[in-house]
This record gives C-alpha cells, sequence and structure tokens, in this order.
C-alpha cells in the first residue's frame, strides 16, 4: 500500500519566519501518527497545507496520492478533518448536522453509526448550543468521519477537556482506527500521542527532530544525564569549563548541562568551584530525567525562549 | 454522451446539495430569533409605524393631473419592501457570512466536499424563501390595516421577477462585502454603512426625482433602486412614472441591471470570497 501522506523539503514562509522549514514526512497507511510539540512549533501550519488550507512555498505534497494545493475537490471526498477550534452550527442538533453531511459524501455511514461511535446516541436531538464542550468535540469527530475517509486529520482534539473526557476521546480515537483509516494526530501532550500513536514525529521550530517509534524516542532523549546547580548571587561565572560555556540560565537561575561524559563534566566544574573558594555548589543535582521531564522541557522552552537571556 | 451523463449528473448533485444546504441555513436562521427579529420583522415594524404616522397623500406629478391621489401607504409599501429584500440578502447574509468565516464554521464546511455553488444556491435559496414570507406578512397587514391596494396581474408577474432577481442581486452583493470586512466584530458597520445609504438615494423614502442627476447616477449603479422602482410600478398607478427619473418605469433596463450584477458578482464573489480568514 502506498504512504498516505508523503512530504519532501516542505517550507512555508510568513515573512521572516520560516514557520515550516524544509519537513519531510512519511505516514504509512493504516496506522495512527502523531505529530508532537509545543504550541507554535509548526504543527497546525504543516496539517492545514496538508489538507488544503494553506498553500506552501517550496516543497511536495502527496496526500493520499493527491496534491492538496491543487486537487483539493478530489482530497475533500476522502478525508476527514478535525480543526483545532469547535464550532459545530449552535442552532442545529448533532442529527440535523450529521444527516446533512452525510449527504455530501458518496458511501457515508449511517447517521445512527456515527452518533453510536462517539457516544452522541442520548445527545442526537439536543440543540449544539446546549451540548458541552466534549460532547461538541465528539460531534467534531462524527461530523469528519461520517463520509467513511481513508485520513483522517485530528487537531488537538483534546486541548482543554478534563482527564475523564480526553479518556474518552481516547476511546473515540481508537475506535476510528478499527475501521482502518489512517490518523494523523496533532497534540501536545505527549501521553496523548504515546496512548494513541505507533509513531511519532516531534516537531520544533518548524523542523522535525525527531521522527520513529515511542520507545526510541525515550532511548533517544533519554541518553543524556544532566547536571544542573543554581549559581549565587553575585557569583562571577567567568571562565567556566569549556563544556559549560554554550549554556544559558533557567528562568528559575538554575544552569543545567545535558552530558553524555557526566564524571568529567562535574570533575571540572568542582575543580573550577575550588578555585573560586566555592566549598559546596548550590542545589546541585545529577540525573537522568525521564521522557515526561525532557518534553515538558522542551515545550517550556519554546514558551520562554523569549524571557531567557544569554548567559 | 457519457460526458453529457456524467455532466448531467454532477449539476444534479450541485443542485441537491445546494437544496440540502438551503433547509439546513434555513433552520439555523430560524432558530436565532435574535437575528431574524432584527432584519426581517423590522421592515414591518416601519412598515406599520410610517403607515400609522404618516397617512398624508400623495399628490400626482403634474405630467399626470387627474389620475387620482395615493394613500402614503401605498407608496411607502413599495419602497419598504425593496428594503426587506436587501434587509435580507444583502444585510442578514453579509453579517452571518463574515460571522462565519471568522469563527471557523465555514472553515470546518471547506473540509467537507460541499460545492461553492451549492453554497451560494443554497444561501440564495434561504434568503428567497425568507423574503418570501415578509413579503407576503407586509402584503397581508398593508391590505388589511392600511388599504393598501393590491397589484393586477401583469403587476404580480412583476413582483415575482423582482423577487427572483433582487433577492439573489443582493445576496451576491452581501458575498462580494465580505472581502472588506476586517473582523467579525466590524460586520454591522461594514454592512449598516451602505445600506442605509442605498435606502436614501433609491427612491424608497423620497421619489427618486427629487434627488440631484449624479445621486440617481450613483444610485442606478447598485440594484436597490432598481427593485425599488420596479416594485412602485407594481404598487403604484401607472401616472406615477412620471415622479421617476425618466419618467418611466424602466423595467427592462431594471431587469438587465439585476441579471448583470449577479453574473458579474458570482464571477467575483467566486474568486474573492473565502471560507476562513480565522488565522
Amino acid at each position: 500500500m502506498p504512504p498516505a501522506i508523503e512530504v519532501r523539503g516542505l517550507v512555508k514562509r510568513y515573512g521572516e519566519i520560516r514557520a515550516v522549514d524544509g519537513v519531510d514526512l512519511t505516514i504509512e497507511s493504516g496506522q495512527v501518527y502523531a505529530l508532537l510539540g509545543p504550541n507554535g512549533a509548526g504543527k497546525t501550519t504543516l496539517v492545514e497545507i496538508m489538507e488544503g488550507y494553506r498553500d506552501r512555498d517550496a516543497g511536495e505534497v502527496a496526500v493520499l496520492g493527491l496534491d492538496p494545493g491543487s486537487q483539493r475537490d478530489a482530497l475533500t471526498r476522502r478525508v476527514g478533518i478535525v480543526l483545532q477550534r469547535s464550532t459545530p452550527m449552535e442552532g442545529l442538533t448533532p442529527r440535523e448536522l450529521l444527516s446533512f453531511t452525510a449527504k455530501l459524501y458518496e458511501h457515508p455511514m449511517a447517521v445512527d453509526e456515527a452518533l453510536e461511535l462517539v457516544g452522541l446516541t442520548e445527545h442526537a436531538d439536543r440543540r449544539g448550543s446546549k451540548l458541552s464542550g466534549g460532547q461538541k468535540r465528539r460531534l467534531d469527530l462524527a461530523t469528519s468521519v461520517i463520509g467513511n475517509p481513508d485520513l483522517i486529520f485530528l487537531d488537538e482534539p483534546t486541548t482543554g477537556f478534563d482527564a475523564a473526557a480526553r479518556r474518552q476521546a481516547w476511546n473515540v480515537v481508537q475506535g476510528l482506527t478499527e475501521r482502518g483509516a489512517t490518523v494523523l494526530l496533532t497534540t501536545h501532550y505527549l501521553d496523548e500521542a504515546e496512548h494513541l500513536a505507533r509513531e511519532i514525529g516531534m516537531i520544533k521550530d518548524g523542523k522535525i527532530i525527531f521522527e520513529g517509534g515511542i520507545a526510541a524516542l525515550r532511548r533517544e532523549m533519554q541518553t543524556d544525564t544532566r547536571i544542573s546547580w543554581l549559581p549565587p548571587a553575585g557569583l562571577e561565572l567567568d571562565n567556566l569549563p569549556a563544556a559549560w560555556s554554550e549554556l544559558r540560565r533557567a528562568a528559575d537561575g538554575h544552569i543545567a548541562l545535558p552530558t553524555q561524559t557526566p564524571t568529567r563534566d562535574l570533575r571540572e566544574l568542582i575543580a573550577w568551584a575550588d578555585e573560586r573558594g566555592l566549598a559546596e555548589l548550590p542545589e546541585l543535582v545529577v540525573e537522568r530525567p525521564d521522557l515526561e521531564q525532557m518534553y515538558l522541557e522542551l515545550v517550556e522552552d519554546a514558551a520562554a525562549d523569549a524571557e531567557r537571556a544569554p548567559l | 454522451m457519457i460526458a453529457a451523463a456524467a455532466d448531467y449528473s454532477r449539476w444534479l448533485r450541485v443542485l441537491r446539495l445546494g437544496y440540502a444546504y438551503m433547509r439546513l441555513q434555513l433552520k439555523v436562521i430560524v432558530r436565532e430569533p435574535a437575528a431574524l427579529f432584527f432584519v426581517a420583522i423590522f421592515p414591518v415594524l416601519f412598515l406599520v409605524i410610517f403607515s400609522s404616522l404618516l397617512t398624508f397623500s400623495i399628490e400626482l406629478p403634474p405630467a399626470a393631473a387627474g389620475a387620482g391621489e395615493i394613500r402614503f401607504s401605498q407608496y411607502f409599501v413599495a419602497g419598504i419592501m425593496g428594503v426587506a429584500i436587501f434587509g435580507t440578502s444583502f444585510n442578514l447574509l453579509g453579517n452571518s457570512l463574515a460571522v462565519q468565516q471568522f469563527d471557523g464554521t465555514l472553515k470546518q464546511l471547506a473540509a467537507t466536499p460541499l460545492p461553492k455553488t451549492s453554497f451560494f444556491l443554497g444561501q440564495i435559496g434561504a434568503s428567497l424563501v425568507i423574503t418570501l414570507g415578509q413579503l407576503i406578512v407586509m402584503l397581508i397587514l398593508g391590505v388589511l390595516a392600511y388599504d393598501v391596494q393590491l397589484p393586477d396581474a401583469g403587476g404580480w408577474l412583476t413582483l415575482i421577477w423582482i423577487l427572483l432577481l433582487g433577492v439573489p442581486a443582493g445576496c451576491v452583493m452581501g458575498i462580494a462585502i465580505t472581502a472588506i470586512i476586517p473582523s467579525a466584530r466590524a460586520a454591522p458597520a461594514v454592512i449598516q454603512a451602505p445600506f442605509i445609504l442605498f435606502q436614501f438615494i433609491s427612491g424608497v423614502f423620497f421619489t427618486l426625482a427629487s434627488l440631484p442627476t449624479w445621486l440617481q447616477w450613483v444610485a442606478g449603479l447598485f440594484p436597490l433602486r432598481w427593485v425599488a422602482q420596479g416594485l412602485r410600478s407594481v404598487f403604484l398607478p401607472d401616472a406615477y412614472k412620471y415622479a421617476e427619473a425618466d419618467m418611466t418605469w424602466q423595467l427592462d433596463l431594471a431587469a438587465i441591471v439585476l441579471v448583470v450584477w449577479i453574473v458579474l458578482g458570482l464571477a467575483v464573489a467566486a474568486f474573492t470570497f473565502k471560507w476562513d480568514r480565522s488565522g
């Protein structure tokens, strides 16, 4: 089976900013692929190019073998799209909206089946304005799958959900994949990607920085040990050992060094501290952070980039 | 032969989906009582208030002396019907499209294979149904309460084609104006300004002949003047054509202007219309 999505050298610029900066991506058919990354990493831009909402500045994109830029009409018949923002028409009931949507496709599923799939059977005849946030989101899911699509785009389907609603939404997504469709999920929750996806692409600053299974991601991100400590106020941080010189200070004042040679780096740091009469390095920690921690830091990194000053 | 059949079934689908979207849209509009009230009921209220306050008769132009006088309500019913037609098509549609462009509703719709033509047809169809309802209410009210005289057979025919051309022309304007609306919040203001202006220069409240010539020309570029003029030909005695700009009803010109607006407007709208302006 040919891949559901193939992207080569994709670039999208907004003025000086390269929101998507040379992305290559291959997503095989029949799997759930998670595009993971912090807010502002370029996830939505990348996905909206694949969905045909935005044009691209360079590169090749094939979605189900179609070019979303020039063959969008043909594409809409075969993909389902759940946008980041939920906007079902509030005056309509789920049944009314789904009956209409079903008419647009050649081989739709029955309205009752779609309602059942997302667990909205009980609320089928309630006005959109009376549905809860989670129910609206599940209606979005039903709308996007009623046409029996080969490929489903889910853009942050559970953002803003509480734990129970997320778990419920995950069950729905798993139900969809059992029907054989390919799912491209964008999320900034690591556990969501881990729970739903077989493969993960991690995106940061418009670039794919990792691609592979969750186990490989753990291996990749956990190779480094980390040394961190808090320099006391007034201490001159000149002539730090070479390994430390490139580092930047975190918002709380800690400096951290990811390293594969922790013993050597620590010895150098202690020697440096001795020369300055600093007998104890405040809040010294040597640790191997787990994947969740690494990912959180990546996310915070992106959020706090502007606030951090170079050391 | 096969190609023709495929073409036929393609158009059948466009029409079928246009009809389905019209029904959906009507449900949405009818369930939004506030918007429906202000746009659809307002002209009816206008008719009631003006016809109750202004009970004087309108004098005939000198050229047609002797044909008798008419009540103000008879004159006003023609103009206010024009306002109703444009209120629903231009004003209501323009506003609702602008809001849906910015809140993502149309973006979601653009994720589906709904053809653009079906979408436009559905919107125009929904406007037609609502306008028809308004006109019927106004006519019943006018006849029962304000002694409005119903048109003759030819007048009914004119009324029907004015409606069938006027509503789509207004819709096309509503679709087109969304291109210059900067935000959902600005939509009412951007649409209201020309809407009110058109009412004053199109002979709704004052006879056209009382306007300066250049203003008559400006009004002539837009559909409302021709809709209002056509409606006057329906509701006023024939002699009142001497109060028009050209001293005739100019129905053929009205039809041409409206058709040109629909055709050109749709062509422009097909290029400029955006499903999504939220990001």
